[in-house]
């Protein structure tokens, strides 16, 4: 039988100087996805996506990791929930 | 008793009062609780996060009578305001507990206490694991009697369903409350639900539509013209600051329902500190 996850997509995102970095990532679409939050700032933050209906506390120095189910093609958002003077970042399903 | 003594107390006046006494042994007709139009998703608040919540229902539209629509007590219904204060506290990464003050000011009157209740909610697995996420919810609830409940204390136990179709949440929890003391007591496990579609739209502004319902004891429901079940057309979003709003119209589709009902609930969620350490990312329970 195959492996579900050997068809899924990592990525990583980091949470850096008050910035997502990267704030735009391009993912195949209709291909589960499994997306790690670097928090490498001093500050506590909630990564969350309106969009795809998660959220996480992330603390200072931590990670946290979710898993998607495969997303159709579009734009999902994310943000930090706790600040909101931290700039949106997407993801561009395709 | 027979029927010639029967006739004799009631002759006597003591008719009203045994009649009364037969019918007080039985629960008010199916309920719900009109404390909390809410339907609860999967996630549950997280670990060291607290939200403070007032749900408010205005029954617009109810019934003149005591323990009839959403009012099971001896107060009535119509001009009802269901008012309640709740602190929510995330345990884990997967168990919540939350206390709650239930308020309520009937129509022409001030508002008064009318219960409380606390309550665990978890949920199992992470998000995605099974085909639909499963969650739990058992809750302690005791009112203030006869006004508003028949009932002194119920515990309440609910699955919690919820499956995500891109955009759409499809979330359903079916309940199944007993009475542990005052009216009721005696009886079975009652059925009730609360159900909702939820399409994220926009942040700010997004639509769904929630369904609330009592059927009465699960081993003998009652009539349909006494069951309650409810429609709400609702919008929800967040405001800036991060208060959270859920407005609905509810509309009752029996005659044991209110007609009208008009909820709004306010929410926010801060991080106050965890007491506990992050739960296992392989757990399912704790």
């Amino acid at each position: 039988m195959a492996d579900p996850e050997a068809n899924r997509t990592t990525l990583e995102i980091r949470f850096e100087n008050h910035h997502f970095s990267p704030q735009t990532l391009v993912v195949p679409a209709d291909r589960p996805l499994q997306i790690t939050v670097l928090n490498l700032s001093p500050e506590r933050i909630e990564f969350e996506s309106f969009k795809l209906n998660r959220e996480k506390v992330v603390e200072p120095g931590s990670s946290v990791t979710l898993k998607l189910p495969p997303l159709r093609a579009g734009s999902y958002d994310f943000f930090d929930d706790f600040h909101s003077d931290v700039p949106e970042g997407a993801i561009l399903a395709k | 008793m027979p029927a010639a003594t029967k006739d004799r107390l009631i002759r006597a006046g003591l008719g009203f009062p045994l009649l009364f006494g037969a019918v007080a042994v039985l629960r008010c007709p199916a309920q719900l609780d009109p404390w909390e139009f809410e339907v609860y998703p999967y996630s549950t608040t997280q670990r060291g996060m607290a939200e403070f919540e007032t749900d408010n229902a205005v029954v617009v539209d109810g019934h003149a009578i005591g323990g009839e629509g959403t009012a099971s007590g001896t107060v009535q219904s119509q001009g009802m305001w269901y008012n309640s204060y709740e602190v929510t506290y995330g345990l884990t990464d997967r168990i919540e507990a939350a206390f709650y003050l239930n308020m309520a000011r009937p129509g022409g009157s001030g508002l008064q206490w009318a219960g409380d209740k606390v309550r665990l909610r978890g949920r199992l697995f992470e998000q995605d694991v099974l085909p639909v996420d499963v969650g739990w919810y058992l809750e302690l609830e005791w009112h203030k009697t006869p006004q508003f409940d028949d009932a002194v204390r119920e515990l309440e136990f609910r699955p919690i369903l919820e499956k995500d179709l891109g955009p759409l949440s499809i979330m359903a929890n079916p309940k199944f409350e007993k009475v542990l003391a005052g009216v009721g007591h005696a009886q079975g496990v009652e059925f009730g639900y609360v159900a909702g579609l939820h399409y994220r739209w926009e942040r700010s502004l997004s639509p769904g539509l929630e369904f609330y319902g009592g059927a009465g004891l699960i081993d003998q429901a009652d009539p349909i013209e006494r069951q309650q079940h409810y429609v709400f057309p609702t919008i929800w979003g967040e405001l800036p600051g991060g208060l959270e709003y859920d407005f609905g119209l509810g509309y009752g589709l029996t005659r044991g329902s209110d007609h009208l009902i008009v909820k709004f609930n306010l929410e926010l969620e801060r991080f106050v500190g965890a007491i506990f350490k992050a739960s296992r990312g392989g757990g399912w329970f704790f």
